[in-house]
């Protein structure tokens, strides 16, 4: 039961996420802005619109939006989104697994975007690929932060080891682990320094092309996928690194939706965040994101030995 | 001598704040611009006179209070100033161009550095009854990131820089070691490094004006 309607409240709110986000950022840079619904709007006109495939696509580039937003669905049902408890499926995969479905879901979408042969699409795969062969590894190592804390590579664990000691928020292994993790979210995510959400010059976008070539209800999947991956991302940062308290227990729907209203603070709180960094700062040239990338990295690594020397 | 573990608040505050002082000697090891070289260097003086400030509050020491304000005032606020005002403002200095290694590779080896240094200076090779013994493996790190900085930069200010990062990681070592430090000696060391950039400020600018090259390579020629 509520294993659904974790599934349902990322899909649902998911839009409305990044709806707020781009709102607030047109807000803050003193324009008037889309409706915090515009998201809504642009899925259901994409829904109900045909859509045109290339006489070169083959079954890659049938198939994949639909794989794609599997892999998201996937994540979503074995991360804690609104409950500290397990769910009857978290079982599948931990937190590592859940990096390399997310991982399977950018490959298919980067297969897709070379099935149809156009140079803008292979343009777009190689440099998501690149990005995603460079983040991969600070990911990992920022997962085993907050492992040697929580003595487990599993979500809902390392929750309960966070709510547990609250002390352990201050401790540096922590502190860098979860930064390193948030230059992770905007570089998973394409936001401000990596990619600009909101770019409409093809030659400097980034991950965009792999997705040009789509339209009608696969294309509103893609975008969907996307803002679901932001809102998954930003509530694994929240409720593993930040406040991990506020989550309902597995016992009742109740509890449940007081998680969601929980939630919904603390993703109000990240976006908040979100905005100032996109707001803030200017995107990075091409060839310094590796430094970036370099910088999380080492985050984590400073992070983990730290932790050796300091203990937990 | 009272020891700080990470059990007690002023323990966690010290240790957090080495772990930011190592993080702006790689700041610092990661930049290439001379304005960013030396608010990286002011903020971390700042910092190690936040450390010093914790360990003068556990050992009541008023000498260590002493040493806290004189960093604050001189390394914290008075070298960053002076040398932006000279440097920035007079010689226009910009962008570093002479590096000997790329940034990421530099930064790599810096993490190297580091892990090696928590090897060497780890818990157990270090004696009981230290202030405190996590701050040890860190400040060698400092060290050594210093050493890196001054071996990657071939620029006579950005060395000076890595010197003075150096400088600061052994500052941080000798309060966490040895509280009861003789004040003498620390204060004259403070004042050793104040006039030493001095001279090395006014040695470059001289040089500067005369030769309007202030490469290491350029100044090797001169000894010749």
């Amino acid at each position: 039961m509520l294993q659904a309607l974790q599934t349902l409240v990322v899909l649902a709110a998911a839009p409305l996420y990044a709806g707020l986000i781009s709102r607030a950022e047109a807000v803050v840079q003193s324009k008037h802005g889309p409706s915090i619904w515009q998201p809504y709007r642009d899925l259901s006109k994409l829904l109900g619109k045909g859509r045109v495939i290339s006489e070169h696509a083959t079954v890659v580039f049938r198939w994949a939006p639909y794989v794609a937003m599997a892999c998201f669905l996937l994540v979503s049902t074995i991360v804690p989104i609104i409950t500290a408890q397990p769910l009857p499926l978290a079982f599948l995969a931990d937190l590592i697994g859940g990096a390399f479905v997310l991982g399977l879901a950018s490959f298919v979408l980067s297969l897709a975007a070379l099935d149809t042969g156009s140079p803008l699409g292979g343009l777009g795969a190689s440099r998501t690929t690149w990005i995603g062969s460079l983040a991969e590894p600070a990911l990992i190592l920022v997962f085993f932060t907050v492992g040697v804390l929580s003595a487990s590579d599993n979500p809902y664990l390392m929750n309960h080891a966070l709510a547990g000691s609250p002390a352990a928020l201050a401790l540096p292994t922590h502190v860098l682990g979860a930064v390193a993790f948030f230059m992770l979210l905007l570089a998973e995510t394409g936001r401000i320094p990596i990619d600009n959400p909101a770019g409409t010059i093809e030659i400097s976008m980034i991950e965009e092309p792999r997705v040009l070539e789509y339209s009608g209800r696969d294309y509103a999947l893609i975008k969907w996928g996307g803002w679901i991956k932001l809102f998954l991302l930003s509530s694994i940062f929240m409720n593993v690194f930040v406040l991990p308290w506020g989550l309902g227990s597995a016992t009742g729907l109740g509890s449940g939706l007081l998680g969601i209203a929980a939630l919904g603070g603390k993703l109000l709180l990240c976006g908040a965040a979100i905005v100032i960094i996109d707001s803030s700062f200017a995107k990075l040239r091409f060839f310094r994101i590796a430094e970036y990338l370099g910088g999380a990295f080492l985050l984590a690594l400073i992070g983990i030995v730290t932790s050796y020397v300091i203990g937990k | 001598m009272q020891s700080l573990s990470a059990a007690s608040v002023p323990g966690v505050i010290l240790d957090l704040d080495a772990v930011l002082i190592l993080l702006s000697a790689f700041a610092c090891l990661g930049s290439k611009l001379f304005d960013r070289y030396l608010a990286y260097y002011g903020a971390q003086s700042v910092l190690l006179a936040v450390a010093a400030g914790t360990v003068a509050f556990v050992q009541h020491s008023p000498a260590l209070w002493i040493l806290a304000g004189l960093t604050l005032l001189l390394k914290g606020l008075g070298i960053p100033l002076a040398a932006r005002h000279l440097l920035v403002r007079r010689l226009q200095l910009k962008r570093d161009a002479g590096l000997a290694a790329g940034l990421s590779f530099s930064l790599i080896v810096g993490a190297a550095l580091c892990t090696f240094a928590y090897l060497v200076a780890g818990q157990r090779t270090l004696a009981v009854g230290l202030v405190a013994t996590a701050v040890v493996p860190l400040s060698t790190a400092v060290v050594l990131l210093g050493a890196l900085t001054m071996v990657v930069r071939r620029h006579a200010v950005a060395q000076l820089i890595g010197w003075l990062i150096m400088e600061n990681g052994v500052f941080l070592g000798a309060i966490v070691l040895t509280a009861s430090f003789p004040f003498i000696v620390e204060a004259g060391i403070l004042f050793d490094v104040i006039a030493a950039v001095l001279i090395m400020l006014a040695m470059v600018s001289g040089l500067a004006q005369q030769l309007g090259e202030t490469g290491t390579s350029e100044m090797r020629g001169l000894a010749e």
